[in-house]
């Protein structure tokens, strides 16, 4: 076997990577680009629908009255 | 303070070092008395029964090594390596362990392999041989590059794309931030071709670069594909690095922009939609198996535990991944590294050479995604941050956590986090890719 410039066989490979490892994420960002704007066109996402403020203040209001019947049985009991 | 700290941790190193030695002592002894009365025990006096258990004693062992002594894989051991060379071990170990509990440096990874390396390091015991429970463990997932494989699907069910896939152009800030395995390639061959302090050939080269991608797995995954003989000092060169992202980056990040550049403050990103974020594991494999299909262990592993993740109907396997899965995966990888740090593989130049190459492939990585992404911002329609390029380099989340930190030390209030989690992503990507061009390249 002929002796291998170490440096300039690892030039190559540098050159050879950094363009494989360009191609591939170019083409992949294009992709992505690609992707957003098909997924965007047939299965836009639907806006959920958020319900409004009053149901987290419904909620409290019935954490309030549980915790007010549960005093007035144990008081009764009692 | 800190001596007292470092002392008080060898201190414990050596303690437990005593009781793991004694521990195999134990073992050894009757295993030899095993086989003596299977050759017919003969009767001695106490004395030389002392004598001979002597013999049988790590501290003999160390303080007193013998020509001809094995090791684990039956190679012959220098008397360097079995006295004083093991001393010098359980000091790197006890440094590493100061490293990983009191500074908190990749705990995770550092203690399982310090801890491997130290119950390489005992004598006698043999631990690292195909019988013993090192040499098993190296041999299960290590040597046939399945753990590393089995960690990436569990990184690749932690992460979340959503951050590249708004802007996908940052993901060639992951692809400049390679040129830190590429450019530290040809600093290997240098310092091998030119100084002569070492001498590495192209696939230990290869194997060493793969440090400046900053993505463990990949390369204990190249490492013990290309170079298995330097497999330890890659793998702790790697994790110590990454461990040292915050302190690596931040003054190459600043070197290399201007005040100005380092304020600019990003427009948030776009909300993504779910099935964006389902098919990208599916088009990366695509583009892998078109482009590059050494590269799809590592990415097809990746790309599942994503897969999975995103589909939202299998959060039992997902979350399996990402915990219990990854965690005893971490456990054995840990430990089978660890065997490596054995001190007649350890203990030698290349090491060295490893260390400082290491580092170099780390700036270089950071350095080129700062400047790519100062390119970026020059061409692109809307602002981009250079310090986003520096989280090119892989080490997930930890990069985009420093560009974050220093960002938000330049302007208050200016949080860069979700901008460097893409760049941070597609260098997973990216190394990833690296990496199949490099076994490419040696098939």
């Amino acid at each position: 076997m002929e002796e291998i410039h170490l440096v300039s066989e690892a030039l190559k490979f540098m050159v050879l990577g950094m363009i494989v490892v360009f191609i591939f994420l170019v083409v992949l960002v294009q992709l992505m680009k690609v992707q957003a704007k098909l997924v965007g066109k047939y299965f836009p996402e639907k806006k959920p629908v958020t319900k409004p403020t009053v149901q987290a203040t419904d909620e409290k209001a019935r954490t309030a009255a549980i915790i007010a019947a549960i005093t007035e049985f144990n008081k009764n009991k009692s | 303070m800190k001596v007292k700290k470092l002392f008080l941790m060898l201190m414990l190193a050596f303690a437990t070092l005593s009781i793991t030695v004694q521990a195999s002592e134990h073992a050894q002894s009757e295993a030899t008395t095993e086989v003596t009365e299977e050759k017919v025990y003969e009767s001695q006096g106490i004395g030389s029964m002392l004598i001979n258990f002597y013999d049988t004693t790590g501290l003999k062992a160390i303080i007193q090594p013998q020509e001809g002594v094995k090791n684990g894989q039956g190679e012959e051991m220098s008397i360097f390596a079995q006295g004083f060379g093991r001393i010098m071990m359980f000091i790197i170990i006890g440094v590493l362990f100061y490293l990983a509990i009191s500074k908190n440096f990749e705990p995770l990874l550092l203690l399982p392999i310090a801890f491997g390396g130290l119950l390489a390091n005992i004598p006698i015991a043999n631990m690292t041989s195909d019988h013993g429970m090192l040499g098993i463990i190296y041999n299960m997932g290590i040597a046939n590059e399945f753990f590393p494989l089995l960690i990436f699907m569990g990184v690749g069910a932690m992460t979340d794309f959503g951050p590249l896939l708004s802007r996908p152009k940052t993901a060639l800030l992951g692809g400049a931030a390679q040129f830190g395995i590429f450019g530290s390639l040809v600093g290997a061959a240098a310092l091998s071709q030119y100084t002569g302090m070492v001498d590495f050939t192209l696939k230990q080269c290869s194997a060493i670069s793969i440090i400046g991608g900053a993505d463990g797995p990949t390369s204990i995954f190249i490492a013990s594909a290309l170079a298995p003989e330097l497999l330890g000092a890659i793998a702790v060169a790697a994790y110590s690095y990454m461990a040292l992202v915050p302190v690596i980056q931040p003054p190459i990040m600043r070197a290399l922009t201007t005040k100005e550049e380092r304020q600019i403050v990003m427009k948030s990103t776009r909300k993504v939609n779910r099935i964006e974020k389902l098919l990208f594991p599916l088009v990366v494999i695509a583009m892998t198996i078109l482009v590059l299909p050494d590269a799809t262990p590592l990415i097809g592993s990746f790309a599942f535990g994503n897969f999975a993740k995103e589909s939202g109907v299998v959060d039992r396997l997902s979350n399996e991944m990402q915990n219990s899965l990854i965690n005893i995966v971490t456990i054995f990888l840990g430990l089978g590294v660890g065997s490596t740090l054995a001190s007649d593989k350890f203990l030698v130049v290349e090491t060295l050479g490893i260390m400082i190459i290491g580092l170099l492939a780390f700036s270089a990585g950071t350095a080129a995604g700062v400047l790519m992404a100062k390119v970026m911002n020059k061409y692109s329609d809307e602002p981009i941050n250079p310090l986003i390029g520096a989280a090119g380099v892989s080490a997930v989340p930890m990069a985009a956590r420093v560009v974050s930190k220093v960002g938000s030390e330049e302007k208050p209030g200016n949080i860069l986090l979700m901008h460097a989690m893409g760049p941070n992503v597609a260098g997973v990507i990216g190394s990833a890719v690296a990496a199949g061009v490099l076994l490419s390249i040696f098939k």
